[in-house]
């Protein structure tokens, strides 16, 4: 049983929880990720680790209630517990001197990103930052990311904060020297970095997440396509060259599950929404 | 629930139709019913509501009650809906704030004999209505404008002919090829039947046409790149292959015309292996060189082709080529031995006297079995001996040959299949583009103002493929004429406070109508969006929703149908609720013949009205097992024939995923059903129906509230 010590919501559905875990928190580096579940019934969910804490003995995730069990965790108040925290799995990111490196995130994913951000400021890189959200109530970690970066930048799908999109991105690449670029957010906002950085040659690395079970790389559910290679986000990622990554295919097979995510939503909130 | 601005004021007007609904139904009772409903303000009975004498009522009621909703209960919407809503639009009311109930085809027509029943069912379906009618919201409708250009891309025979067909009316051209050079596959042709005409010969005088038009601007050597936008204002970047240069245009429409390229049968007898195995079109080239002498030349039909698996069309055009070839072989050399050994020979029409021709020119033909297909073996001196079980004779029979050809099928290059991404429009099995329609709409695709002709759609001869691309242009000519088209309302409308960006509803339009922003916020294109819902159904947080059809609209009707409290639950005189969710298009129109048709069957069913089976939520239907129904049954167009592509195969995805687990709510799975029916089978819809009310008499009331009633739940759920 792990105990959730703190609870902050970051925005609407969106939380931050630190977990009592002493024993993942003092092997985590940034990049990594647990499979959490809060009961016997409960679903395995891979979460990237936002934070840890081997003194405190503690780790941060943040979960989007997007479905079933990330709406369940929503409802989980300080001093409740999960059941099972498996990690910290996953390769850790490659962090080094690079240079200048770029960290784009989007939506729940500038969490985790921060995390690795910070471990690369701490590695002497200029680290420019970009937070990104649909719209301003859904930006997070602005603070954080403001004290983290050397640089920080903030854009909206909608405009409503910051840049409008993401095509201040091709002007900044062509002002500015950058070494490494990482992004962690949703699919088709890493592809697209991915797709800009490509044609100025700058490394690219993007954090995928795809539907998981084990977590051990043993049933290969999360399979990805990188440079015509099919690898196992669990084990060998979940940091990839975004360059080498066939970005359609993991959109895909992300949404094979649609009808029964949303049905298993739909029962467990027996039809009411919000 | 979100209260509207203004309090509703419905007006419902019950229409006899003579005796055609007044005969059966209850007219009298339904509208003393409907004055009791909430919200209604005003009810009444007509003889013929879309007389002239009804109509004014309409209108004159609209004014003298101050009707912000109105609410006709008469025949089917197909044929009367745009006439009220007509009427309403002239008395100053939003067209979209009229529904209408069905009491004819639905309801007295199909329950001929029970007045009783026909009544009660009259008074839940104008109900439905009323509670529709309270969230009913007023809505524009858009109008664009069409730039008057056309982008052709591929210029071969197929999309010079479109190119010059549309250039012709007026129309501004860009013509679009990757190659350096027009001319696509007429390019490695030798001859051409029935003329004799050297294929190269044509293609020099259409060329020439295209280059000398000033409305034509050409485009070689160059990729579509992008694409966005949608039908009149096309946004379209190109991309030269060797310069890597680009170039930004405007077109209102878009003719894809990429053709496709011969299969290359790599591992397949022998080719690759020996330079005296060739494909038939390899052949044509060493004919159009004269580089040909080969005494013994024997072919092979259906390489490649009519597969189990992966290719299993026919190539269509193959026997034409084998017997043009071969009569070409026999024409240089009489001497030169040609055997065709075939599957079956397909020569329809012109094509048979070909065949003809090439039998009296002694080609020999021999049929042999798909199970044992012909075997080459190579010599040291380059020739072969082909190995071949004659079906007819029942024996092995050994060919010598110096020249293997084999027939194989086109299919669709790589260039196509990256276009098809770029443009959002499908593929289908067999790798070429997917049309709207096989038989209503050949020419189209499903997204507005884009089109296919040629052999990027499938195997085609020449004639075919001028007499597609002729079609093309002129179905995108009729909306750049007209310069402006105006498009309905019922578009997908998204919440963006409860977006969580999964891009379930991008990934699920097969529109290209929803494009995800850089952080995942779904834009939509609503020139581009049909409105089949199949993206609100997706969405997991009620986010995206389609205007007139939104989730609230549709689960008032749910909650309405069973608010009646004349429930019986004695078993002898069970009379189950069932719930029919009907897509606009055939199962609509299938119910609607059914009662034209006068097939009478049980009363039990209400239909509700959905714009395509994909609408079809599994948060509707768990509301309608909640309020109370016995039995849910979803019905769609035919597999292969939604109006939507596949919303109806989404809709039995989903269907088979909720029977897995409606259990785990104490419902019977067999209280869930899908049924597909094309708008002709009023007979099968009829038959559906009353299976399904048998099936659902068996099983006896839903009693799907598990925790109150455990031992029922066991009895519902058990294995009947």
């Amino acid at each position: 049983m792990y105990k959730i010590l703190a609870k902050r919501e970051l925005a609407p559905h969106i939380n931050l929880f630190e977990f009592s875990a002493d024993e993942v928190s003092a092997k985590t580096k940034p990049g990594q990720f647990v499979i959490l579940r809060i009961d016997e019934d409960g679903e395995r969910i891979p979460l990237t680790i936002a934070d840890a804490d081997p003194g405190k003995g503690t780790i941060a995730v943040a979960c989007h209630g997007v479905g079933k069990t990330t709406t369940q965790l929503g409802r989980l108040k300080e001093g409740d517990f999960v059941l099972d925290l498996l990690g910290p799995l996953g390769k850790p990111a490659r962090i080094e001197k690079f240079g200048t490196v770029l960290c784009v995130g989007g939506g729940v994913m500038v969490a985790p990103l921060h995390f690795q951000a910070k471990a690369f400021r701490e590695a002497g890189n200029n680290v420019i930052g970009i937070v990104g959200a649909t719209t301003r109530d859904h930006l997070i970690f602005l603070e954080e990311m403001e004290n983290t970066c050397n640089h920080l930048l903030v854009a909206t799908d909608d405009g409503t904060k910051g840049h409008k999109g993401m095509d201040f991105l091709k002007d900044l690449i062509k002002e500015t020297k950058i070494d490494r670029v990482v992004a962690e957010g949703p699919v088709v906002m890493m592809k697209a970095v991915s797709d800009l950085t490509r044609q100025h040659g700058i490394p690219t690395m993007v954090n995928l997440i795809p539907i998981m079970v084990d977590g051990m790389g043993m049933c290969g559910a999360c399979r990805v396509t990188v440079d015509g290679k099919t690898l196992f986000a669990c084990v060998d990622g979940l940091e990839f060259d975004g360059h080498q990554v066939d970005f359609d295919e993991l959109l895909a097979r992300l949404k094979v599950y649609t009808p029964q995510e949303k049905l298993a939503y739909v029962f467990s909130e027996q039809g009411e929404r919000n | 629930m979100e209260a509207n601005k203004e309090e509703p004021r419905i007006g419902v007007f019950i229409c006899r139709c003579g005796f055609n609904i007044g005969g059966v139904v209850d007219v009298s009772a339904v509208a003393e019913y409907a004055k009791t409903l909430p919200d209604v303000v005003f009810a009444e009975e007509g003889l013929y509501t879309c007389s002239s004498a009804g109509l004014d009522s309409i209108k004159k009621q609209i004014e003298k009650f101050k009707l912000n909703r109105v609410i006709v209960a008469s025949c089917t919407p197909a044929t009367h809906e745009s006439l009220f809503q007509k009427t309403c639009e002239e008395a100053g009311l939003n067209k979209y704030l009229f529904e209408m109930a069905n009491i004819r085809e639905h309801c007295s027509w199909v329950h001929m004999h029970l007045p009783a029943e026909a009544t009660e069912k009259a008074k839940d379906l104008v109900r439905m209505a009323v509670a529709k009618a309270s969230y009913l919201e007023p809505q524009k409708e858009m109008e664009l404008d069409i730039c008057p250009s056309a982008l052709v891309i591929g210029g071969g025979i197929s999309g010079i002919t479109a190119a010059m067909s549309l250039a012709g009316q007026g129309f501004e051209v860009h013509l679009v090829d990757k190659e350096a050079e027009f001319g696509g596959m007429l390019n490695h042709l030798y001859r051409l039947q029935p003329t004799e005409r050297e294929a190269s010969e044509i293609l020099r005088e259409a060329i020439i046409a295209v280059k000398a038009n000033s409305k034509i601007h050409l485009h070689v050597s160059t990729l579509v790149h992008e694409v966005s936008g949608f039908i009149g204002d096309f946004d379209v970047t190109l991309q030269t292959k060797n310069s890597n240069q680009s170039e930004r245009i405007k077109v209102g429409t878009i003719i894809v015309a990429t053709g496709a390229e011969e299969f290359k049968p790599t591992g397949m007898y022998g080719y690759n292996e020996s330079p005296n195995v060739v494909t038939q079109l390899e052949l044509e080239q060493l004919l159009r060189k004269g580089e040909l002498k080969k005494p013994k030349v024997v072919m092979v039909q259906c390489v490649g082709a009519r597969e189990k698996t992966g290719r299993t069309y026919c190539g269509r055009i193959c026997c034409h080529v084998a017997l043009s070839n071969a009569l070409q072989l026999k024409k240089l050399d009489p001497n030169i031995d040609v055997t065709i050994l075939f599957r079956d020979i397909q020569t329809p029409g012109e094509d048979e006297r070909l065949y003809k021709e090439t039998m009296a020119n002694c080609v020999n033909f021999i049929r042999y079995d798909p199970k044992r297909p012909p075997k080459v073996a190579f010599k040291a001196d380059g020739s072969s001996t082909v190995t071949v079980y004659d079906v007819y004779l029942g024996a092995e029979i050994e060919l010598e040959s110096d020249l293997v050809v084999l027939s194989t099928p086109l299919v669709q290059h790589e260039d196509g299949r990256k276009l098809s991404s770029v443009l959002k429009v499908p593929l289908g099995a067999d790798g070429f583009f997917f049309e709207a329609h096989p038989k209503l709409r050949p020419v189209e695709f499903a997204s507005e103002g884009m089109y296919v002709c040629g052999t990027a759609h499938g195997p085609k001869n020449i004639f075919e493929s001028i007499t597609q691309a002729y079609a093309t242009a002129s179905k995108a000519s009729i909306p750049m004429a007209a310069k402006k088209i105006k498009t309905g309302a019922v578009k997908a409308s998204v919440n963006q406070e409860i977006c969580v960006n999964c891009d379930a509803c991008v990934v699920s339009c097969v529109f290209g109508a929803i494009e995800a922003s850089a952080f995942g916020l779904p834009r939509i294109l609503e020139a581009n969006c049909k409105g089949c819902g199949v993206c609100a159904s997706e969405c997991p947080t009620g986010a995206m929703q389609l205007r007139h059809y939104k989730d609230d609209q549709i689960i008032a009707v749910i909650k309405a149908l069973f608010r009646s409290e004349k429930r019986t639950e004695t078993n002898e005189s069970f009379k189950p609720v069932i719930l029919c969710f009907a897509c606009q298009w055939c199962s609509y129109a299938a119910a609607d013949l059914a009662g034209v048709s006068r097939i009478q069957y049980p009363p039990n069913v209400r239909v509700l009205r959905v714009p395509c089976s994909g609408r079809v939520d599994v948060l509707h239907v768990l509301k309608a097992f909640q309020s109370g129904a016995d039995g849910v049954i979803i019905t769609g167009c035919l597999i292969g024939d939604c109006h939507y592509i596949d919303g109806n195969v989404k809709a039995k995805e989903r269907v088979d995923v909720m029977k897995k687990s409606l259990r785990s709510q104490g419902i019977n799975p067999k209280r869930l059903e899908i049924g597909f029916v094309s708008s002709s089978e009023g007979q099968k819809f009829a038959a559906m129906i009353t299976d399904f009310v048998k099936e659902m008499e068996k099983l006896g009331p839903n009693s799907s509230t598990p925790k109150r009633e455990g031992e029922k739940l066991v009895q519902d759920t058990g294995k009947a």
